[in-house]
């Protein structure tokens, strides 16, 4: 097995080859125009209401989601200044085998702990470890803008991280290969007061991916370093503190091999003042969000869904 | 036999106690200054705002004080603090601005709500709310 960094011209090229197969051969992209079309419609059906203007301060729309988690996606939300945050993340193994380890919950986990804070207004930065490869995240969040009623038709929110994979250094050729990157867009709307929608593309880059050599001695890879996915997700609530929710990523870049497969989750949350708890069940297992997207090989299709929880305790100071 | 009927009596009623306990409780008086008790509520009572009050009730509130304001929440026999029942006339007599400056400032086991909803205008729906379970 080898490994290396591509040539940042060739991962241009591939990249628009990419994305021409994209248009011209995913029908998964004509779902996601339609997802917009809807997040804006609520906009354009507003604008026929014939009830009496009344003068009030506009202010931003809050609490689209219940939490900055949804599943194993962030949420639009930024939490306010001065906002510590603690995450814990649990994810079981698969329900496939059944009995065997009574639908996962014996079978190995992935972990998550993580801590993060509001220092600025709309700004949200954190650190988390993972137990799968041993990674910390360094994580940050900018709401770069909000829904308002009459002025802003959905909320935008920028996430990013810079993971480090700490495993012992014979894993790596070069230390920069314990590097991976995740940069996502949010685009969200607080549709009705009990619903709320969101899509968001994103870009996941591994500095180091696997390969191997061919039978004419070439070095070949298995995946590229790069991967462009979306994710679509809703939540319903169905009480004051509860609510459904409901997801699906579809990955987007076709890869030489070990193509991921996508993620279908449904879950269920209750929100108090502190706290936010999550129960679902979805495909994805890694809980970093490039780790799920580029490696999930967990086929809903042959009922590889694991259950997971999240837990976050909020103080404010 | 007479053993577990003296058990039984003695759960039975350590139970109801449990239960009764803070309903009788005496309640500390909570000095509220003139200035704050003399805010005035900016945001008219309307559905939305009431709407929305409900909303921030059932995030914030209702665990301790109950659906109805009762005092009767699930974390309530936990509480060393009175949470009290808001339907009786000694809350509703009191100003909008007295019931801001309580929730925003807190005591004993109620929080300081004011970094936690630091938009005034959420904390008078909260209000507008709350002078809803007036009987």
């Amino acid at each position: 097995m080898h490994s290396s960094l591509h040539g940042s011209n060739k991962v241009l090229l591939t990249t628009k080859e990419n994305l021409m197969n994209i248009y011209k051969k995913n029908l998964s992209l004509f779902p996601a125009v339609f997802f917009l079309l809807v997040l804006s419609g609520g906009k354009l059906f507003a604008q026929d209401s014939t009830e009496a203007p009344v003068v009030t301060k506009v202010k931003p729309v809050k609490n689209t989601f219940g939490s900055v988690w949804i599943m194993d996606n962030q949420t639009v939300m930024v939490p306010i200044k001065g906002t510590l945050e603690m995450d814990i993340q649990h994810r079981f193994g698969t329900i496939n085998n059944g009995s065997k380890d009574l639908y996962g919950i014996f079978a190995p986990a992935n972990i998550r702990i993580g801590m993060s804070y509001g220092p600025f207004k709309k700004v949200f930065v954190g650190v988390g470890l993972t137990k799968e490869r041993m990674q910390v995240d360094l994580n940050g969040k900018y709401a770069l803008l909000l829904q308002t009623p009459g002025k802003m038709p959905v909320s935008v929110t920028y996430f990013g991280n810079v993971v480090i994979d700490t495993r012992n250094k014979n894993n790596f050729t070069y230390g920069v290969h314990r590097f991976s990157y995740f940069n996502q867009l949010i685009i969200a709307r607080k549709i009705t007061s009990k619903f709320s929608a969101q899509i968001a593309p994103d870009f996941s880059w591994f500095n180091n991916v696997e390969g191997y050599v061919d039978s004419k001695g070439v070095i070949q890879y298995k995946m590229h370093n790069y991967h462009f996915a979306i994710s679509i997700l809703g939540r319903y609530k169905v009480t004051a503190k509860s609510a459904v929710t409901a997801g699906y990523d579809q990955p987007l870049t076709q890869h030489p091999t070990n193509n991921p497969h996508p993620n279908i989750c449904l879950g269920f949350e209750t929100t108090t003042s502190s706290h936010a708890f999550q129960v679902f069940a979805g495909n994805f297992w890694s809980i970093v969000p490039q780790s799920n997207n580029m490696f999930n090989q967990n086929d809903y299709t042959k009922s590889q869904y694991v259950i997971g929880f999240n837990i976050t305790h909020l103080w404010n100071f | 036999m007479k053993v577990k009927a003296i058990i039984l009596i003695l759960v039975s009623g350590f139970m109801a106690f449990s239960f009764t306990l803070n309903v009788d409780q005496p309640k500390t008086p909570w000095a509220v200054p003139d200035a704050a008790k003399n805010k005035k509520n900016s945001v008219a009572t309307n559905a939305k705002s009431i709407a929305e009050g409900k909303d921030l009730w059932g995030t914030h509130c209702k665990s301790c004080h109950g659906a109805k304001g009762i005092g009767d929440g699930i974390k309530a026999p936990q509480l060393k603090t009175v949470p009290g029942d808001f339907s009786r006339a000694d809350v509703q007599v009191q100003t909008d601005g007295s019931l801001f400056y309580k929730i925003s400032e807190g005591r004993g086991d109620m929080p300081a709500f004011k970094k936690k909803i630091p938009d005034a205008d959420d904390m008078w729906n909260i209000i507008n709310y709350v002078r809803t379970f007036k009987k």
